[in-house]
């Protein structure tokens, strides 16, 4: 049977072709539109490449196309038993490896150019099954701005724009992989090494982005943002982390939540300034139950959009999209607000707060995740969990901790 | 090339030989490589439906954003196991069934060196294929990835014996690997038939031989690499706790070491098998036959050196990220000369598109797509983006089903002929390889958009709210690539409609049906227990071409043109046929040695006097194995293929 070799060119090309097109419309973690100085020399070296790639394929389909058609059997001799052409096998060798040297020396480079550090901000990221915590170093500054006290916080990764930021990661359990698509590649978090990444984001945004490398039964549910503020928003989201702990009013529903916080939740969970009845400090020891050793910090929980490996959204759908898609110039303005953002100034309960989520998830936390909490089977970890476990709550108990939750803003 | 040896002598045995002939029992106790290969070949398309159903449960649960097929813990065990099947159990072995069946009569041989050492590797392979998947039913499979990252699958982590049985049956089945490839090397290097040079070997033999050196010196990294995880999962050892101070990237480092090796096992008995069918529906000697050989030589050493760009990723650090970046950027050439010498041996040939001529086609299609993305990884800080995305999915997937299945599937159609003495259906055939040509690039051609979307591997949910829309939407990309996927599984559907359709009602082929060249079709379709009469003598690379055909002086000038058929060159080596002809005979210990491992396995996991239990039934296979005549008494065993020749049996083996 001949087979035509334009239906093989054809579908040769429609494979080609879905690697040659790279421009996105709108996924967020498209890595054809860099937002930031590091993977935009990815980028750089990586679209050529690819068109090349595209145009050898191309030649090499044209060739075998070509061939099938010519040299079908019509009929023709025995063709004479050649043996091969050892001065084209030499020209055809050579060749590729021209252009493949033509690659290699830009490759080369730019892995050490992309492994320079920085010093203008460094941040601590640490993987844990299966969230992000970052530590920004009390003492230090970033991007110009002094952190002053500590600041431990998960999941979003708040970065000043247009600053180069250096990432020093590790992890507490097992081998995850920070990436950030559109601010740079990936670099694995190994537990007992600490390696760097730089992070640099041209203006305003939020760049999401998952934990790729596989770190067992939640690893899809391990995600985390990376949010690039303006100086002055950036000191003004830095000011709010470390400003004092506000109680919540006597007798609010808020104020019973304290209570309930402070016996149920506040074992693995710090929230920084929270005081038991007799003023001491309430010192979460999350290492009493979880194996890894930390839970997230929740001092203020409500200025980030996604809770639990930055997974389920505390905002609603709606208000992402908006905040996804917010111009550069009035980001950092609706991002600081929290989950009160989009909320008219008069109004007394966010606009944007995704109630249901919450409650959900303190319902039953390891139905909205897969996690190891099941009491009984917790032998080879001596009782610790990994993830959060399900406290039973009662409605009552959770109404009153959404409440509290919704201050720590 | 008869072996000398003493004159055969029961007092040496205290047990008799099996003589079976026929039934279950000659397959069984056999230690004939041709039915050994078909048992290969049998036990690796089961796996093959095993891991295909896995692959399939995936695509549906990728189907659709935030979809619930499969839960976190059932999905995580179902891409581990379906990596591990197609990987170990099912190309793995396929390639083997071929060598072990072409092999000798590809270099005129009677049997392989030490045919009941090729038994035992074969029950070795199916008793450790079956361990792994019993773990299904004993608590679960393992859900570590088949790369097994440490710390993931230290007993903390992954607290289930899934881990335990995955290490041991890999352990197990590399051991099968590891005997059948010292047996294939002393095959090709001693028992070639007088006159088959090294370089008058055809490239599928080539091939195979340097993928057994593959084997030889890879296989050793990740048993010591199993050995430890094994010895921390169950006997308290630490080599990957860190917090005693083991750095993590030391596993992944002997696994790749491995693994990359591993590529090309995977990849080179193709590379062979489309080298033999090009030359021979172009009807044109292999373009280059130097280069394709040297290049797979090449691709072979240079595989040594490339394995960390599995780990541009991981933060090794800058100076190895570029040394890896050089090496792998280099193995592309040797890969290239390849793909070129295909396209020239079709150039100013007379094609002839059969199934078996349009699989190696596709093959050089899809592998060159795969190699090209390949290149894109080579580049390390694009790597940075691409790696653990769907990106690299859509890569090797090129490779290992575009490049390496579609290749086997070429071997299928091409020697199915001499194999069992019917040629499959071509027009099924046909069917067969455009549902799956179509079907793999439906499949796995929008996993290149997917994954520089964004979209990483290994996730049990994509959510809705990062597909994005319009063209690059990846809910729809994903929901084509499942499409594509039972694309591909209506094609195999076919093959294996087409296999049954065939026994079934198929006539028996002519004896020489495509015209070959090289020596496996210079005898009986399928061929006798002793595969040739006479040790042919070998004048040339292509020898069967050669004998079939002469250079004529016509009144167009000097022609090329059939001056015999492979019946009378056929009936020319009978008529020579050696009086007395050495086979080894069956044996009962190949089987009752490998089955000791499994129990031993069992027994690591569940109870070590079952161990024990295990190591006494590997034991007394040993004894048995040696305490067993070297041959059958004169008489004892008949060769299937009952033919006039007196058989003496020799004690090979």
């Amino acid at each position: 049977m001949l087979v035509k070799p334009s239906r093989r060119a054809a579908a040769a090309l429609a494979g080609l072709g879905l690697l040659l097109v790279g421009c996105a419309k709108d996924a967020p973690q498209d890595t054809f539109r860099p937002a930031g100085e590091n993977a935009r020399d990815i980028d750089g070296l990586q679209r050529p490449l690819f068109y090349v790639a595209g145009v050898v394929g191309l030649i090499v389909f044209a060739f075998i196309g070509y061939a099938m058609w010519k040299f079908r059997d019509r009929g023709q001799e025995i063709p004479e038993q050649s043996h091969g052409n050892p001065k084209l096998e030499i020209v055809l060798t050579v060749l590729p490896a021209v252009i493949l040297a033509a690659f290699a020396v830009p490759a080369v480079s730019q892995v050490f150019a992309l492994d320079k550090s920085d010093n203008e901000c460094v941040i601590n990221v640490t993987g844990q099954q299966w969230w992000w915590e970052y530590d920004y170093e009390k003492g230090s500054t970033c991007g110009g701005v002094e952190i002053p006290e500590s600041i431990v916080t998960a999941g979003e990764l708040v970065i000043p724009a247009d600053t180069p930021v250096l990432l020093r990661i590790t992890s507490r359990d097992v081998i995850h992989s920070f990436w950030i698509p559109r601010l740079n590649g990936k670099r694995d978090a190994v537990p007992g090494r600490l390696h760097t990444l730089r992070m640099h984001a041209d203006e305003p945004g939020i760049y999401v982005g998952q934990c790729t490398e596989f770190c067992g039964l939640s690893h899809a549910r391990m995600r985390q943002a990376a949010v690039a503020l303006d100086t002055a928003d950036f000191q003004a989201w830095v000011d709010n982390q470390l400003a004092p702990y506000q109680a919540p009013a006597e007798g609010t529903l808020a104020a019973e939540g304290e209570s309930e916080y402070a016996a149920q939740c506040s074992r693995c969970h710090q929230v920084n300034g929270l005081t038991d009845d007799s003023g001491n400090p309430v010192l979460a020891e999350p290492d009493q139950s979880v194996l890894a050793g930390a839970a997230p910090n929740l001092t203020n929980l409500m200025t980030r959009t996604a809770f639990a490996g930055w997974t389920f959204d505390l905002i609603s759908d709606e208000c992402r999209d908006r905040l996804w898609n917010e111009p550069s110039e009035t980001f950092g303005d609706v991002y600081l607000q929290g989950v009160w953002m989009y909320t008219p100034a008069d109004a007394t309960t966010p606009a944007c707060f995704n109630e249901l989520n919450l409650r959900e998830w303190l319902r039953n936390p390891p139905a909205m995740k897969p996690m190891y909490t099941d009491p009984d089977k917790l032998e080879a970890t001596d009782g610790l969990t990994r993830g959060m476990p399900n406290l039973n709550l009662t409605d009552e108990q959770i109404e009153v901790l959404v409440a509290y939750l919704l201050e720590r803003k | 090339m008869a072996l000398t040896s003493p004159a055969p002598s029961r007092s040496l045995g205290a047990f008799r030989r099996p003589v079976e002939a026929t039934g279950w029992k000659s397959w069984v106790f056999t230690v004939d490589h041709k039915r050994i290969g078909i048992m290969y070949g049998a036990v690796a398309l089961f796996f093959f439906l095993v891991g295909g159903t896995e692959a399939l449960l995936i695509r549906l649960q990728l189907a659709a954003p935030d979809n619930t097929v499969l839960g976190a813990g059932l999905y995580n065990e179902m891409f581990t196991m379906h990596a591990t099947t197609m990987v170990f159990l099912f190309v793995m072995p396929l390639a083997a069934a071929f060598a072990n069946y072409l092999l000798p009569l590809q270099i005129g041989a009677r049997d392989v060196a030490f045919p009941r050492l090729n038994a035992l590797s074969f029950w070795i392979f199916l008793f450790g294929g079956i361990f792994i998947n019993t773990s299904w039913f004993l608590g679960g499979a393992a859900d570590g990835g088949w790369f097994m990252y440490s710390p993931n699958s230290s007993g903390l982590f992954s607290p289930s014996h899934g881990v335990d049985f995955w290490v041991l049956g890999l352990q197990i089945v590399g051991i099968a690997s590891l005997l059948s490839s010292i047996n294939l090397i002393v095959t090709v290097l001693n028992m070639r038939a007088p006159g088959m040079k090294l370089m008058r070997m055809p490239v599928f033999t080539w091939m195979v031989l340097v993928v057994q050196f593959l084997l030889l010196f890879a296989l050793p990294v990740i048993t010591v690499a199993l050995f430890l995880l094994s010895f921390q999962r169950n006997f308290g050892a630490s080599f990957f706790d860190v917090d005693k101070g083991a750095d993590p990237l030391l596993w992944q480092h002997l696994f790749w070491i491995f693994g990359h090796p591993e590529v090309y096992i995977i990849i080179l008995p193709s590379f062979g098998i489309i080298s033999e069918v090009l030359p021979t529906f172009s009807r044109k000697p292999l373009f280059g036959y130097k280069f394709v050989v040297f290049s797979g030589a090449t691709i072979g050493f240079v595989g040594w050196g490339v394995w960390a760009h599995h780990m541009f990723a991981s933060g090794m650090g800058p100076v190895s990220v570029a040394a890896f970046s050089v090496a792998t950027m280099l193995i592309a050439i040797p890969t290239g000369v390849k793909i070129c010498n295909w396209t020239l041996t079709m150039w100013g040939g007379k094609l002839w598109f059969t199934s078996a001529m349009l699989f190696a086609i596709g093959m050089i299609v899809l592998f060159t797509i795969g190699g090209l993305s390949g290149v894109t990884h080579a580049v390390a800080t694009a790597d940075t983006q691409q790696t653990d995305t769907y990106h690299i999915v859509a890569h090797f997937h090129y490779v290992i089903v575009g490049g390496a299945v579609m290749g086997l599937f070429a071997g299928f159609y091409y020697w199915w002929p001499k194999i069992f003495g019917k040629a499959l259906n071509e027009r099924l055939g046909k069917w067969n390889f455009w549902l799956m040509f179509i079907g793999i690039n439906f499949t796995f051609g929008p996993m290149h958009v997917l994954g520089m979307q964004g979209q990483p591997r290994r996730m049990v949910v994509w959510p809705d709210k990062l597909t994005g829309e319009g063209y690059f939407d990846l809910a729809f990309w994903n929901e084509v690539a499942t499409w594509g996927a039972f694309t591909i599984a209506t094609g195999v559907s076919v093959f294996l409609w087409n296999v049954w359709y065939t026994h079934r009602k198929a006539e028996v082929a002519p004896l020489d049906p495509w015209d070959a060249r090289t020596l496996e079709w210079m005898t009986a379709s399928p061929p006798k227990a002793h595969n040739f009469d006479a040790i042919p003598n070998v004048h040339a690379l292509d020898e069967l071409f050669h004998r079939k055909y002469e250079e004529v002086d016509t009144d167009k000038g000097v022609r090329l043109k059939k001056t015999s058929t492979a019946e009378e060159v056929l009936a020319a080596e009978e008529a020579r046929g050696d009086a007395h002809i050495h086979l080894p005979s069956p044996s009962y210990w190949p089987i009752v040695l490998a089955f000791g491992l499994p129990i031993i396995a069992y027994g690591i996991i569940f109870n070590l006097i079952m161990a024990f239990v295990g190591a006494a039934i590997v034991l007394l296979g040993a004894f048995g194995w040696v305490l067993e005549p070297s041959v059958a008494e004169p008489g004892d065993y008949e060769s299937p293929s009952d033919d006039h020749h007196m058989k003496e049996l020799d004690p090979v083996g």
